[in-house]
């Protein structure tokens, strides 16, 4: 018997041939990555849920379009990006883009942290995470929670590298001044 | 300010080619400032990692279900309707019913009428052309009735297939809409329950 491992790339086709088990498969795979993302940039579990679930769908729907199949993770959160803002401009239509700010505290979010460290440092961190403008904090939690590459990020945002690299840089700055000093005088 | 050779926020997110990555090790090596900068960074990254992912609350899952589904029959008819295939179909079938028809309704050849009189041979022929006139009038006449009737029956066809696969989409989509209601709901209650 020989055992291989199901590629993405596989379940991709069969899934855009209407296979629902080979598109299930691959929702396992990605939905615990894609709803922590949409956790940390709406901050609230129920909207993440619901946009997850949302997301999930449309990318069924949308399967056949994906020319790529090795770029499903950025197409993917590409359509959750949109499905989150989309979210933000209906409950505030009259905000601007880059007004549009999650609603919900973002220390919902840290008390499931881990174990491991303590309490207060998780709320520290949400609390600076949550003192980040949205870009800057979707820029961070894309790189640093998420690991995608920078090209992958400017796909998922449809801005230039320059500009993804620019608000990861300033954020890091930030977070920098804000975590790094705290950690130094608790060592 | 440092001044390293490379970025530090690059070399920490490991954006730097190799040779690149171990330029900045040796500098940060010789360099206090830029060693500081760099612990500063390393500390902010393992602070941002305290927050770990959680799991998600719900696993999604999707359901094919074949009775909501078309049939492999209307699925293929609807694929040919939607294509091309429609106006070949219509072509062929207007082509054929023309071919069946002509000789149906082709007009008899006249039986001569015995000459009781003589006629001018300028008389028969006006009559002539009177004649096939008339015929080619009358022929055209048909063919052009028959041929509005046939595209109207394919257009009638047309409309109540798409009314029947719109009606059969809306339906499935009700019923997996209620059904996925009733799952939310059920969740609901039994996560009251606990």
């Amino acid at each position: 018997m020989i055992f291989r491992a199901v590629e993405d790339a596989d379940l991709i086709q069969r899934a855009a041939r209407g296979n629902v088990e080979a598109y299930n498969l691959l929702v396992s795979r990605w939905e615990k990555r894609v709803y922590n993302y949409l956790l940390r940039i709406t901050g609230n579990r129920e909207d993440a849920l619901d946009l997850t679930q949302d997301v999930f769908l449309k990318a069924y729907q949308n399967l056949r379009k994906l020319a790529e199949p090795a770029r499903f993770a950025p197409w993917l959160y590409r359509i959750a990006h949109n499905e989150a803002y989309s979210m933000f401009r209906k409950r505030r239509p009259e905000a601007d883009v880059e007004e549009l700010e999650p609603r919900g505290a973002e220390t919902a979010v840290a008390v499931g942290g881990s174990s491991v460290f303590p309490l207060e440092l998780s709320l520290t961190v949400a609390g600076a995470l949550g003192r980040l403008s949205a870009d800057q904090r979707e820029a961070v939690v894309l790189k640093i929670y998420q690991g995608f590459k920078f090209e992958e990020m400017a796909e998922i945002l449809e801005c230039p590298v320059s500009t993804v690299k620019s608000r990861l840089y300033a954020a890091l700055d930030l977070l920098k001044a804000e975590l790094a000093p705290l950690e130094t005088r608790g060592a | 300010m440092n001044c390293s050779p490379f970025d530090l926020r690059d070399f920490l997110l490991r954006e730097l080619t190799p040779p690149q990555q171990r330029q900045v090790e040796e500098h940060v090596e010789t360099c206090e400032s830029c060693r500081q900068e760099l612990d500063r960074l390393r500390l902010t990254q393992t602070a941002l990692s305290c927050l770990a992912d959680e799991e998600i609350p719900q696993r999604i899952a999707f359901v094919s279900d074949q009775v909501f589904e078309p049939s492999a029959w209307r699925r293929a008819w609807a694929v040919f309707w939607g294509s091309g295939g429609k106006l070949v179909f219509a072509s062929a079938a207007m082509l054929s019913i023309a071919l069946v028809v002509s000789p149906m309704i082709r007009p008899k050849p006249i039986a001569p009428a015995p000459a009781a009189t003589v006629i001018s041979d300028a008389e028969i022929r006006q009559r002539v052309e009177a004649g096939v006139t008339r015929a080619v009038t009358d022929v055209e006449a048909q063919y052009r009735s028959r041929t509005e009737q046939l595209v109207k029956d394919l257009e009638q066809r047309d409309a109540s297939e798409r009314r029947l696969l719109q009606a059969s989409y809306e339906d499935s989509y009700e019923r997996l809409r209620r059904r996925y209601e009733r799952v939310q709901l059920a969740q609901y209650n039994a996560g009251e329950e606990r």
